[in-house]
C-alpha cells in the first residue's frame, strides 16, 4: 500500500464560491436545454441554452462566465446530457452543432466584457438597457457567425445554404431571448449580488 | 430516454477512459479525412463495433434524435438549386456523406457515454490536463453531473407553477423570463450553499482520485485510436 505525503492545497473562499457558481450555472445552461418554447416562425421549437450563455456573461462576468460555459461543454463531452434535446458526447463537439457550441464560451466572454467593461463584474443596476441589448446582439452575432461557418464546414454546404439550415429559422427567437434577458436582469426577483 | 452511463461489464467498461477518448478523437479525425463511400463503409463497421463493445445498441442512438432534422435537411438544401436542373445530385451526395459521417461520430460517442462513469471521466481530465485548469475542469464537471438533475427539476417545477396560474396565456417572452428567473435564483441559492459547504469540508485543489491504470484491454484500444489518427494524418498530408 503506497502512502501519499502530499499536503492539502486548500481552495480559497472566493475561488470556491466562484467555482460553485460557475458549475451551477453550467448545470443551469444544461437544464435550459430541456425547456422548450414554441418558435414563432418555425415548427422547430427553441430552447433556452443561448439565453443561459448570455446570462452567464451578464451574471458571472467575462472570465467566470466563459469558464462556466467551458465546464458546460466539458461535461457534455464527457456524457452529461446537456446538449440540445438531452444529447451528449464528444461527437457533438465535432458534429453539425460544433460551430455553435464552440462559440458559446467566446459569446459569454463578449457579453460579459461589454456589460461589465472589465474582468470583474460590476453592479448590474449601473448597466443601461442599451448596453445590455448591444452586448447580447453582439453575442448573437458571434454565436451565429461561428455556428453557420461550422455548419458550412462540417456538412460541406455553401454560405447561403448554411444560413438557410442554421440561422434563418432561429434568429427571430433570439430576439425573444434578448427581450427576456433584459426582463430578467431588470427583475427585482433575482437575489444574486 | 436520454443517453447515460449504464453499469456493466463489457469490454469498453473495463478499459481506461483515456484509451476511449483517444479512440473517439482518432475516429473523428478519420471520419473527416475519409469522407468517401468506401471510407465511411469501413468506419461504419468500426462504429457499430465500438458501440457493441460497450454493450450498446440502436436504443442508445434515440438520444440523438434531435440532431436528425438538420442532418436530413442539409443534403436536401445542398442539392436544391434555383433554376435548371433544380436538384443537383452531386452536391446533395457530398452533404449526405458529411451528414452520415456525423452520425457515425455520434455512434462512437454513445459507446463512450454508455460505458464511462463520471468519476472516471473526471479522473481522466485531471490526469490529462495539467495544473489548476485540469482540477477546475475535473471538479466542475463532477458538480455539473451532480446538479443537473436538481436544476432540471427546479425548472420543471417553475414551469408547472406558471402553467397552474394561467401563464400559458402570457407572451412567450414573459414565460421565458419567469422560468429563467426561477432557475437562476435556485441555481445561485444552491451555489452559495455549496460554496460554504465546500469551504467547511476543506475543499482542496488536490483531492484523492480513483486510480486509473492501463490494462491488457487498453493496448488494442490505444492501437485503434492511434492508428485512426495516423490514417487521418496520412490522408491530410500533402
Amino acid at each position: 500500500m503506497a502512502t501519499s505525503t502530499e499536503s492539502v492545497d486548500l481552495v480559497g473562499d472566493e475561488a470556491a464560491r466562484n467555482l460553485a457558481r460557475a458549475a451551477l450555472f453550467a448545470a443551469l445552461v444544461g437544464a435550459f436545454a430541456y425547456v422548450t418554447f414554441p418558435n414563432p416562425v418555425s415548427p422547430v421549437s427553441v430552447t433556452l441554452q443561448v439565453l443561459g450563455v448570455f446570462l452567464a456573461g451578464i451574471f458571472l462576468g467575462p472570465v467566470w462566465g466563459a469558464a462556466s460555459i467551458v465546464l458546460y461543454l466539458a461535461a457534455g463531452a464527457l456524457g452529461a446530457p446537456v446538449f440540445q434535446g438531452g444529447s451528449a458526447g464528444v461527437g457533438q463537439l465535432v458534429g453539425q452543432s460544433a460551430g455553435y457550441l464552440w462559440s458559446y464560451p467566446l459569446a459569454a466572454a463578449v457579453v460579459g466584457a461589454v456589460v461589465h467593461r472589465s474582468a470583474t463584474p460590476r453592479d448590474l443596476d449601473a448597466v443601461g438597457v442599451p448596453t445590455l441589448v448591444g452586448a447580447m446582439v453582439l453575442g448573437t452575432v458571434v454565436i451565429y457567425a461561428f455556428g453557420v461557418a461550422g455548419l458550412a464546414l462540417v456538412l460541406s454546404l455553401g454560405p447561403v445554404e448554411a444560413v438557410t439550415v442554421g440561422a434563418a429559422a432561429f434568429l427571430p427567437a433570439e430576439a425573444l431571448k434578448i427581450a427576456a434577458a433584459v426582463g430578467i436582469v431588470r427583475s427585482d426577483a433575482i437575489a444574486a449580488n | 430516454m436520454t443517453l447515460a452511463y449504464v453499469p456493466g461489464d463489457s469490454f469498453a467498461h473495463r478499459i481506461d477512459p483515456r484509451s476511449k477518448l483517444l479512440v473517439q478523437a482518432g475516429f473523428a479525425a478519420a471520419a473527416y479525412a475519409y469522407t468517401t463511400p468506401r471510407g465511411l463503409a469501413v468506419l461504419t463497421l468500426l462504429a457499430v463495433g465500438c458501440l457493441r463493445l460497450a454493450g450498446g445498441g440502436a436504443r442508445d442512438l434515440w438520444g440523438y434524435r434531435f440532431a436528425a432534422p438538420v442532418l436530413v435537411l442539409a443534403p436536401l438544401v445542398a442539392g436544391a438549386t434555383l433554376g435548371e436542373p433544380w436538384f443537383r445530385l452531386d452536391r446533395a451526395a457530398d452533404t449526405a456523406l458529411a451528414s452520415y459521417r456525423i452520425l457515425l461520430i455520434l455512434v462512437v460517442a454513445a459507446g463512450y457515454v454508455r460505458s464511462t462513469p463520471v468519476r472516471d471521466s473526471r479522473a481522466a481530465i485531471q490526469r490529462t490536463v495539467p495544473g489548476k485548469p485540469g482540477r477546475f475542469l475535473g471538479v466542475g464537471v463532477g458538480l455539473v453531473f451532480r446538479f443537473l438533475p436538481l436544476l432540471k427539476r427546479d425548472l420543471l417545477t417553475a414551469r408547472e407553477a406558471v402553467r397552474a396560474r394561467g401563464g400559458e396565456a402570457l407572451p412567450v417572452r414573459d414565460r421565458m423570463r419567469l422560468v429563467a428567473v426561477a432557475g437562476i435564483n435556485r441555481a445561485f441559492a444552491r451555489a452559495d450553499r455549496l460554496g460554504t459547504a465546500l469551504n467547511a469540508r476543506c475543499f482542496a485543489w488536490n483531492p484523492t482520485l480513483p486510480r486509473l491504470a492501463f490494462g491488457r484491454g487498453d493496448y488494442p484500444a490505444l492501437a485503434v485510436g492511434g492508428g485512426l489518427l495516423l490514417a487521418a494524418a496520412v490522408a491530410v498530408a500533402p
